[in-house]
């Protein structure tokens, strides 16, 4: 035993009594509970933001990282962001091995350089430095130590301990220091039923939790951000970009920005305002002049990603965009808002975080200049009836609709007047409707042909109106997978219409396949419900530990009619069944029409909200049953 | 293998004569007028022209440079084509030499009522960025684009690496309408013409002569009593040589379009490299590149990245002989070498034939790029005697290497000559086995370079089939569940990729994804057995039970004999293939199933026993069931024998998986005893 794992062993006998880093290089010492579900286990973090003034914030982070598996190298966060405003003082790393002996030592010229954006993004001048290292046996150490310093103080790094899933904390502390002259302001998520401490004295606040286990991700769950503890910050007064703000509330955040950022960036060519006021009719309403606004927005301008003006806040002016008719979601919300302007329908510019899995709000009671939002759209309001959203960076998205990229969430609208926050649309369960028409008919050989229309509204319409733009090739591939249980299928004809007016996506189908039903001797069994059969049943936990949550709710109606084969007749029908229980309902039901029709009849909505962990297995149960009755089997038998 | 190329069709390019004007800035209303590509209607953007030159200058400071100008014309259909509004130029730099890219301009034409209508490229749609240490990029994105745009645009890159000229490239994945393309080569500069693709490329070539002026400092006098005063005029000298041209017109290139099972799309996109095999400049002597094989062989050997970096032995000398001391057996000395290289140096996830840092330092840090595990491990393997020889490879992403090349190869593994038998090794891969390499280096053929210099291709998809074969016992009750035992037992690569994933995974989150895998499973007793015993088969086996697994109907009950483990989809969706399906490796699945009937019932009807066969001897499936007492057995076994299918089967590759799921979907019926 050498002596480093002498001391080791020593200190373990101690109960840390003293508090020792070195014990941390090495993954022996890691405490048991915090390997269950670990790829990788932070034993060490300190972050340690350090105000010096309202121009000058330094970041340091240090932080000991012991990676268990191959997979547990993604939890390693060797990686420091900077750009124009941001200089990285030190940098520097060490590795151990699980012994905790020193294997490497890593200083800031062994870091690579390279840019922080994909070849998605036309420019930006975001950077990233990362360490670029070869594990070579696991579990293994890595310690990590960087200080970076910004002029910027309008964002302050969040007490963020819980670097992913997979990913267990034995100990994770943020200090943050300011001066007397600034006041700071905070806000602390998912705290309950942690270990945590926290210690505030004048300019300065200390916080810090140990032993978290691991978190694991689980489906129908709330997003992860907002599972997590966490602790955000802001300071009431601070820097960007050399313009110094002060605001403690949305209103007075929305007026700075609007007063700084927006401000005289709504100026039009002649041209263009004589183009527009043309295409307005006098007697036109407010909601037409702003139908043909957005689909002159739609038809000259497209989305270019380019993180450019003043630090990446700030959109190109109105005039720059029509130039060149493109933009970023910034540039395309203040021109449609400015070309708006011109024909006198009022309408906001709206900060928000846009995510179709993650609808997080803008936190009605924390006021932050960023780390909030993600994306820009515009808001109209309305009197007396629900604003419209416009999504500008979309070429394709009718009017006012904003699909599950923006809906039912929080959202910071900026007026001349200040901040509000408002909410965006939620589509409701029963706006989220997809009907299904169709007949089919089973020859003596048991080929099957099938008509069907397939109309969808709400987000089923989000889920599919993409599809306008597919080749036929592709088109073909995609209705194959749909409806992936009718093996060899034949598609003869396949229509689609896209109406925008009234946001419906129509698909009308024909096609056929051989041995559909199953045929046995002189029978033939038929799964009735062809069409739309529910074949994903939600994942199973043994331990489910998040609540369950239904971020959106649908409607499904089904109809379909059943022409028999000839020489066949019914010996068994299914009887059908309803189910209703608080998280939707579902119900079927076979008919016999005539002597070889049957009507099959479908109904299966599931409802959005949120339930208790404890409902999970019943809701999956509800998923299991819809299942095994869209299996359901017509038996028939030779005449 | 051969006769899949040769049997690959060959698509011929329809000269057209057209009227179009391909000067700078002469878009035509009917171009701006096209509502679609009538060649091809589901093209959402065309190149309407494609033009690149490719030549060399001579500037007396720098030397030779080469020039690539560029002029595109481009038609954009639709607002799924607005990708090709946003350009990319990538510029490759090496300390202090860089390409550089000059003289872009560029415009976008619309058609506004009639009238032709152009906006101008200015520099705020220009962006340049630094990738990375080697990398830097100029993108640009056009003004003014709508449904209906043609953009136009040309640009000029100066390059000092003059031995890697730019692949020219034949075909996008937009259709293009027209092409020239030009390549010229001063007779100091031998070049070797590789052609990939279907296109049928051939070159007009020409030869011209051309001349570089020298201007030289000439100082004379000031040499002693009768010299004169020292003075220094200029002289012009001119150097005359040949220059050899390669021109390409192409017309209505179809587009180039993605398709499941397919190593990598660009092997087969039609492009020509012009790859230097040699230079002769004035009084000097010839500089080999590549030529022949030999000669890449030869170039690649001599490198002080490779055949240096095999040649050193100091570094594990004394590692070895211990390791080795008391074993004679070769293979045994091979698997022993083998497993000490993948335990001792860890893959950095770097590829190469060459070393990067080299095999010394890799050795000591423990961690290196492909060439350096693998150049150690050939170098030790002859140290201990064998003989051990390198094997040049291109990987599946990067192409099939089909003329000689240096570019072409990009990996290296090594191969070991026993008597009648070559063992393949690639210590990158921590569940690689001796022939069972990575899934990226099986990729058609690899060259092998012997200590004398020959070289000889060497095939690397496996012979070996990869086995899964599969064991179930299991009762089915009247109430349609299925609870009993199952064991997997796969080998070869089927096993490598079982040990990544579940070796690299949380052992519990890997039950669970099991579990969900067949909607819902429960699990117990779940074990594996040599997981880490690398050189036998690895076998997993649990204990399940699974609903709904028959239909009750009536009395009856009718199931599919294989239940969950049946085959549910087609691979093969597409109506019409143009490439060979690639799967990596032959295989074989083998199921056994015991089925115990619930209690009162008996076999009313069962499938028939079916053999289906692909033609040539491809694949063959087999469908066996004995009915017994109360229970029925059922063997099933389904073989692909080759690693490549060629399009001319893809009919028959489709009908084979249509029917193999036809049979595995057919019934068991059970009535009331």
């Amino acid at each position: 035993m050498n002596i480093r794992l002498f001391c080791i062993f020593l200190l373990c006998l101690n109960g840390y009594s003293l508090f020792s880093q070195d014990s941390l290089y090495s993954s022996l010492t890691i405490p048991e509970n915090l390997t269950k579900n670990a790829n990788a286990v932070v034993r060490l973090d300190q972050t340690s933001i350090e105000i010096v003034s309202i121009n000058e914030m330094i970041e340091t982070r240090h932080f000991i990282i012991t990676v268990m598996n191959k997979i547990g190298d993604r939890s390693v966060e060797s990686i420091v962001y900077y750009d124009n405003n941001i200089k990285v003082k030190d940098l520097k790393a060490s590795m151990y091995d699980e012994h905790g002996v020193q294997i490497k030592k890593f200083k800031k010229n062994d870091f690579k350089d390279i840019s922080a954006v994909g070849g998605g993004t036309l420019y930006s001048d975001a950077r990233n430095i990362y360490l670029d290292y070869t594990p070579i046996k696991y579990p293994y150490t890595l310690e990590f130590i960087s200080i970076v310093s910004t002029r910027n103080t309008a964002f302050i790094p969040s007490f963020d301990p819980i670097e992913g899933y997979f990913t267990s904390v034995e100990n994770s502390s943020y200090i943050i220091k300011y001066p007397s002259n600034l006041s700071i302001r905070k806000k602390e998520q998912e705290l309950k039923g942690i270990d945590v401490s926290v210690d505030a004295i004048d300019g300065k606040i200390t916080y810090s939790i140990s032993n978290v286990e691991a978190y694991k991700p689980e489906s129908y769950s709330p997003p992860f951000r907002i599972t997590v503890p966490k602790v955000l910050f802001a300071l009431n007064e601070f820097n960007y970009e050399g313009v110094t703000a002060k605001v403690e509330n949305w209103g007075a955040m929305g007026k700075w920005f609007n007063d700084n950022l927006l401000i005289g960036r709504t100026a039009l060519p002649e041209g263009t305002v004589a183009e527009i006021k043309a295409l307005i009719k006098e007697d036109d309403s407010d909601l037409e002049k702003a139908k043909k606004v957005y689909k002159y927005v739609q038809d000259n301008t497209r989305y270019i990603s380019v993180q450019v003006g003043i630090g990446g806040m700030q959109p190109i002016s109105a005039t720059d965009v029509d130039k060149v008719k493109y933009g970023d979601c910034k540039g395309l919300t203040n021109y449609t808002r400015s070309l708006l302007e011109i024909v006198g329908v009022k309408s906001y510019y709206t900060r928000l975080y846009a995510s179709p899995y993650n609808q997080l709000d803008v936190d009605e009671d924390f006021v932050s200049f960023g780390g909030q939002t993600n994306h820009v759209i515009l808001n109209i309001p309305q009197e007396n009836k629900e604003d419209i959203w416009l999504e500008c960076t979309s070429q394709k998205v009718p009017f006012g609709f904003i699909g599950d990229f923006t809906d039912d969430r929080d959202v910071l609208v900026i007026t001349p007047e200040g901040g509000k926050i408002k909410h965006t649309k939620k589509y409701a369960t029963e706006e989220n409707i997809q009907t299904i028409k169709g007949k089919y008919a089973i020859s003596n050989e048991g080929t099957i042909d099938v008509n069907v229309e397939v109309s969808s509204k709400g987000i089923q319409y989000d889920d599919k109106f993409m599809l306008e733009s597919e080749t036929q090739r592709d088109l073909d591939v995609h209705y194959k997978k749909r409806w992936r249980y009718i093996n060899n299928m034949d598609i003869n004809n396949m229509d689609i219409i896209n109406d925008k007016e009234n946001i419906e996506f129509i698909e009308t189908l024909n096609f056929q396949a051989t041995n559909y039903p199953k045929i046995v001797t002189n029978r033939m069994l038929l799964t009735v419900n062809a069409l739309n059969r529910n074949i994903e049943v939600p994942d199973r936990y043994r331990d489910r530990k998040l609540p369950l949550q239904i971020k959106r709710g649908f409607k499904d109606i089904d109809e379909v009619e059943i022409k028999l084969p000839d020489d066949y007749k019914v010996e068994s029908l299914p009887k059908g069944i309803t189910i209703e229980n608080k998280f939707g309902n579902y119900h079927y039901e076979v008919i016999e029409k005539n002597e070889n029709t049957l009507i099959y009849k479908r109904e299966f909505v599931v409802n959005d909200g949120e339930f208790p962990k404890e409902d999970y297995d019943d809701f999956r149960n509800f998923y299991k049953a819809v299942s095994r009755h869209d299996n359901a089997k017509v038996a028939l038998i030779k005449k | 293998m051969k006769k899949v190329i040769v049997s690959l069709v060959l698509l011929f390019v329809l000269q057209i004569a057209s009227s179009q004007d391909y000067k700078f800035g002469k878009v035509s209303k009917e171009e701006l007028e096209e509502k679609y590509n009538p060649m091809d209607s589901s093209a959402s953007a065309t190149y309407l022209y494609k033009k690149r030159r490719t030549f060399f200058v001579y500037n007396t400071n720098d030397g030779f440079e080469l020039i690539t100008e560029v002029h595109e014309r481009i038609k954009i259909y639709n607002q799924e084509g607005f990708d090709y509004a946003t350009r990319i130029i990538n510029l490759s730099k090496y300390n202090s030499d860089e390409e550089k890219v000059s003289g872009l301009k560029g415009y976008t034409f619309n058609l506004i009522d009639g009238k032709i209508e152009e906006t101008k490229l200015k520099k705020d749609g220009i962006f340049e960025s630094e990738e990375h240490d080697y990398l830097d990029r100029t993108k640009f994105t056009m003004p003014n684009i709508k449904e209906g745009s043609v953009i136009e645009y040309e640009y000029r890159i100066g390059s000092p690496f003059y031995w890697n000229v730019d692949e020219f490239v034949f075909q996008e994945d937009i259709p293009i309408k027209k092409i020239d393309a030009r390549f010229e080569a001063p007779e100091y500069f031998n070049f070797k013409i590789n052609t990939k693709g279907f296109l049928m490329i051939t070159p007009d070539r020409e030869t011209t002569r051309d001349k570089i002026t020298f201007t030289d400092k000439v100082r004379t006098g000031g040499n002693g009593l009768y010299d004169g005063a020292a003075r220094t005029s200029y002289q012009n000298t001119n150097v005359e040589f040949s220059k050899e041209i390669y021109n390409y017109s192409l017309e209505n290139v179809p587009a180039l379009k993605e398709e499941p099972y397919v190593n990598s799309i660009d092997n087969y996109r039609s492009a020509v490299k012009y790859e230097l095999s040699y230079t002769k400049f004035p009084n000097t002597t010839m500089k080999f590149y590549s030529t022949t094989w030999e000669d890449v062989v030869k170039t690649i050997y001599k490198s002080s990245s490779f055949g240096t970096e095999l040649d050193k032995s100091g570094y594990y000398d004394d590692d070895i002989n211990n390791l080795i001391s008391t074993v004679s057996d070769p293979i045994e000395k091979i698997n022993l070498i083998y497993n000490y290289v993948k335990a001792r140096v860890k893959w950095n996830g770097y590829y190469g034939k060459y070393t990067n840092d080299g095999v010394r330092k890799a050795y000591k840090e423990q961690a290196g790029n492909v060439a350096e595990i693998n150049l150690m491990l050939t170098s030790m393997l002859r140290y201990a005697g064998l003989n051990a020889n390198p094997v040049l490879v291109s990987t599946r992403k990067n192409g099939i290497p089909l003329f000689p090349t240096r570019d072409g190869y990009n990996y290296v593994i090594s191969a070991v000559e026993v008597p009648n038998d070559v063992i393949l090794l690639d210590a990158t891969s921590k569940y690689a086995m001796p022939n069972v390499l990575p899934f990226r280096t099986l990729n058609w053929e690899g060259r092998v370079i012997r200590k004398d210099g020959s070289n000889e291709t060497i095939n690397l998809y496996p012979n070996e089939k990869s086995q899964n074969t599969i064991s179930m016992l299991a009762d089915l009750n009247d109430m349609a569940s299925l609870e009993g035992g199952i064991r997997y037992v796969k080998s070869s690569h089927k096993a490598m990729s079982f040990r990544e994933d579940y070796l690299e995974t949380n052992k519990e989150q890997f039950l669970e994804d099991l579990e969900n895998k067949y909607n819902g499973m429960e699990i117990a007793d779940f074990e594996v057995k040599n997981d880490t015993e690398l050189s036998k088969p690895v076998m997993e086996t649990f204990k399940f039970s699974l609903e709904n697994q028959a239909d009750i109907i009536g009395d009856k009950i009718y199931f599919s004999p294989l239940f969950f483990l049946k085959t549910k989809e087609n691979p093969f969706k597409l109506e019409k293939r143009e490439f060979p399906v690639d799967f990596g490796y032959p295989s074989k699945n083998k199921y056994m199933v015991n089925i115990k009937l619930p209690e009162g019932y008996k076999v009313e009807s069962a499938p028939e026993p079916i053999i289906l066969q692909l033609p040539d001897n491809l694949g063959v499936y087999k469908y066996n069931i004995v009915l017994k007492q109360s229970a029925v057995q059922l063997i099933v076994e389904a073989e692909i024998n080759q690693a490549i299918i060629s399009p001319l089967y893809y009919d028959a590759l489709k009908e084979y998986f249509k029917q193999l799921i036809e049979k595995e979907n057919e019934q068991i019926v059970l009535t009331k005893a």
